[in-house]
C-alpha cells in the first residue's frame, strides 16, 4: 500500500517554517518506495491550521518541514502523522534521504562549515 | 583626530571581538555576505536553539526561522550602496526554535562595512521580546471592554463608540435598567480610559446618615485615632469615581459633588481648606434621570454636568437577536465553568427561552442558563432543566414586574421576542 508524503516549500528548500509555507510538494510512493505521483500545491495563503487540515484531507502519512510549533507538531502526532521537523536542506535532497529511512529530525542537509 | 587614531587609542584593534559578542545579553548572529551563518552568540544559541558548530555555514533563515527571513528578509547589499543606518532597520516578528517554540522578537540587522565601504558581515541582532508581549497581552485583556457582548444594531453601536468616549475626559451618564450591564460598562469606560492604571472606585450612595455619608464620601480631616481619612474621592484620585445610583445620593452630596465636577476640588468633612482631585465621574441611573429632576430627587445643575456624555443600555426585550447569541455566549462560560457537555439548547427549551421577555435583563439571562447548566446531565438542554417559572403558563393576569420604564420606552410592554430560528 502506497502513502503520501508532503514536503513544505521555500523556492526549491525546504520551508524553514511550516505556518509561514505558502506551496507544498505532495509525493505519493507505493509499497516499494517508488514515486507515482508528484504535486506542486500552491496555498492561498500561510496559515498552520490550514495547513494542518490539508495533510489531514489529503490523508498525508509523513510531513517533511522545518521549524513548526509544538501544538501543530503534537496535533499532527495525535493524527498519526508522521512529522521529520527541523529540517535544512534542499526539498529534493530530504525527500530521497527519508525514502531511503536516512532523514531523521533536526537533519541539516546544507554544506557546513568545518564539517566535511 | 581620525579614526585610525581612535581605534588605535582606544585598543579596538586588537579586542578579542568573539568573546565581547559571547557575553553580551541579547542574541546576536555574524552572518556572511550571502547570508550564511559565521557565529552566534550564547544569547542566541540559547534562543534558538543551535551550537555555532552545528550551523556554521547554514542560511541564517535555517537557524533563526524568523517570520521576516521568508518575506522581509534584511539582505543587505553586496556593497556599501544605502548608509548602514538605513540598512539597520529594527523589525519584529517570530522565530521558532529547535525546541518548536514560537517567541516573538526585535530584529536589527547592522551591515559592518570596510572602510572603503565594502561589506564585510552582517550583525542580526535579536531581542527575546516574550516577556513585554506577556505583559502586552495582560494588559490588552485587562484594558478590553470585559463581558459587555452584544449582536445587536444598539449594543454594536454602543461598543463601537465605548474606545473614544472613554479615551475623552467628560463625565458619563449611564441609563438603563438593572440588569442590563452599566457597572460592567462603567468598568470598561475605565479601563479604556487613560486611567486604567488607577483606581475604579464605585460608590453606593445607600441611605446612611449624612455625615457618615460625607466622611464616606468626601473623607475626614480628623478621622479614627486622629489621622485624616479618605473617602471614596480621595481613593479614586487620579482614576474614574462610579456612582452606581446617582438619584440615591441626598442633595446635600449631589451638591458637594457638583462642586467637584465644577472646581476639581472637595472639601473633607471637618475641613476648610478644599482638596484638589482628579477624578473622572461616570454615575449611573434605573430610573429616567429627568423624571427624577421633575421629582426633586436629582439636582437639575448636577443632571446638566453629567450628561455631557450620556449612554443608554438597552432592555434584553429590546435586543431579541441579541437573546440567542447571549444564550450560546453563557452557555459556552458555565459549560466549561461547570466542566460539563453541554452543546446546546433543545428547540423546546429555545422557544420557551426566546419567548420570555427577561424583566431582569441581561443578568436574569445568565442566571437562567448557570442553572440550567448546572441540573443538565445531558449535552442538551431541555425544558425541564430550566427554572420553574419559565415553564408554567403565565396567567394574563400576572405579567413579570418590570422596573420603571424609562423615558419614551411604553409602560409595561413587553413584546415577545421572535426566535431568530
Amino acid at each position: 500500500m502506497g502513502k503520501k508524503i508532503l514536503v513544505t516549500l521555500y523556492r526549491d528548500e525546504v520551508a524553514p517554517r511550516f505556518d509561514l509555507c505558502a506551496e507544498v510538494l505532495l509525493v505519493t510512493v507505493d509499497a516499494t518506495g517508488h514515486e507515482v505521483r508528484r504535486q506542486d500545491l500552491v496555498l492561498a495563503h500561510s496559515s498552520a491550521d490550514d495547513l494542518c487540515d490539508l495533510i489531514l484531507d489529503r490523508e498525508v502519512a509523513a510531513v517533511i518541514t522545518g521549524g513548526i510549533e509544538e501544538e501543530h507538531y503534537h496535533y499532527l502526532r495525535w493524527k498519526r502523522v508522521e512529522v521529520v521537523d527541523g529540517v535544512a536542506g534542499l526539498a529534493a535532497e530530504a525527500l530521497a534521504l527519508y525514502l531511503r529511512g536516512e532523514l531523521s529530525p533536526g537533519a541539516i542537509l546544507f554544506p557546513r562549515l568545518g564539517h566535511d | 583626530m581620525d579614526q585610525n587614531t581612535l581605534i588605535s587609542l582606544s585598543g579596538l584593534d586588537r579586542a578579542d571581538l568573539p568573546r565581547i559578542l559571547r557575553e553580551l545579553p541579547f542574541g546576536v548572529a555574524v552572518l556572511d555576505a550571502e547570508r550564511r551563518t559565521l557565529f552566534l552568540n550564547r544569547a542566541l544559541e540559547s534562543l534558538t536553539g543551535y551550537n555555532t558548530a552545528d550551523v556554521a555555514g547554514v542560511y541564517c533563515r535555517h537557524v533563526l526561522r524568523g517570520s521576516f527571513c521568508l518575506h522581509d528578509c534584511p539582505r543587505q547589499p553586496q556593497s556599501g550602496s544605502c548608509a548602514p543606518e538605513a540598512c539597520s532597520e529594527a523589525r519584529e516578528g517570530t522565530l521558532v526554535n529547535r525546541h518548536r517554540r514560537k517567541i516573538p522578537v526585535r530584529l536589527t540587522s547592522l551591515p559592518v562595512l570596510d572602510r572603503e565601504g565594502k561589506l564585510l558581515c552582517t550583525l542580526d541582532v535579536l531581542e527575546d521580546l516574550s516577556a513585554l508581549k506577556d505583559m502586552e497581552t495582560r494588559l490588552s485583556v485587562s484594558a478590553s471592554p470585559g463581558q459587555m457582548v452584544g449582536r445587536c444594531a444598539v449594543m454594536e453601536h454602543l461598543l463601537r463608540i465605548l474606545p473614544a468616549v472613554a479615551q475623552s475626559d467628560s463625565s458619563v451618564l449611564l441609563t438603563g435598567e438593572s440588569g442590563t450591564g452599566k457597572d460592567l460598562l462603567a468598568e470598561s469606560l475605565h479601563r479604556f480610559s487613560p486611567r486604567a492604571r488607577e483606581s475604579f472606585v464605585r460608590v453606593n450612595a445607600t441611605p446612611m446618615p449624612e455625615a457618615l455619608l460625607d466622611a464616606e464620601l468626601f473623607g475626614q480631616v480628623e478621622g479614627p485615632g486622629g489621622v485624616p481619612r479618605p473617602g471614596k474621592f480621595q481613593l479614586a484620585q487620579n482614576g474614574t469615581l462610579y456612582l452606581s445610583e446617582i438619584a440615591d445620593m441626598p442633595l446635600a452630596q449631589q451638591g458637594r459633588l457638583l462642586r467637584l465636577l465644577d472646581e476639581k476640588a472637595v472639601v473633607p468633612a471637618g475641613g476648610e481648606r478644599p482638596m484638589h482631585l482628579n477624578v473622572r465621574v461616570v454615575a449611573a441611573s434605573g430610573r429616567d434621570p429627568e423624571e427624577m429632576v421633575k421629582a426633586g430627587l436629582l439636582r437639575e445643575d448636577l443632571f446638566h454636568r453629567l450628561n455631557a456624555v450620556r449612554l443608554h443600555l438597552p432592555p434584553l426585550r429590546e435586543r431579541g437577536e441579541d437573546i440567542n447569541f447571549l444564550l450560546a455566549h453563557y452557555l459556552k462560560i458555565f459549560a466549561a465553568k461547570f466542566r460539563k457537555q453541554v452543546l446546546g439548547f433543545s428547540s423546546e427549551a429555545e422557544a420557551l427561552l426566546t419567548s420570555y421577555d427577561y424583566p431582569g435583563n441581561v443578568r436574569e439571562l445568565r442566571n437562567m442558563v448557570e442553572y440550567a447548566v448546572m441540573v443538565c446531565a445531558d449535552e442538551v438542554i431541555r425544558p425541564e432543566h430550566l427554572p420553574t417559572h419559565l415553564r408554567l403558563p403565565r396567567p394574563a393576569s400576572m405579567p413579570h414586574a418590570a422596573p420603571a420604564p424609562l423615558r419614551g420606552k411604553p409602560a409595561g410592554v413587553h413584546k415577545p421576542v421572535r426566535n431568530k430560528a
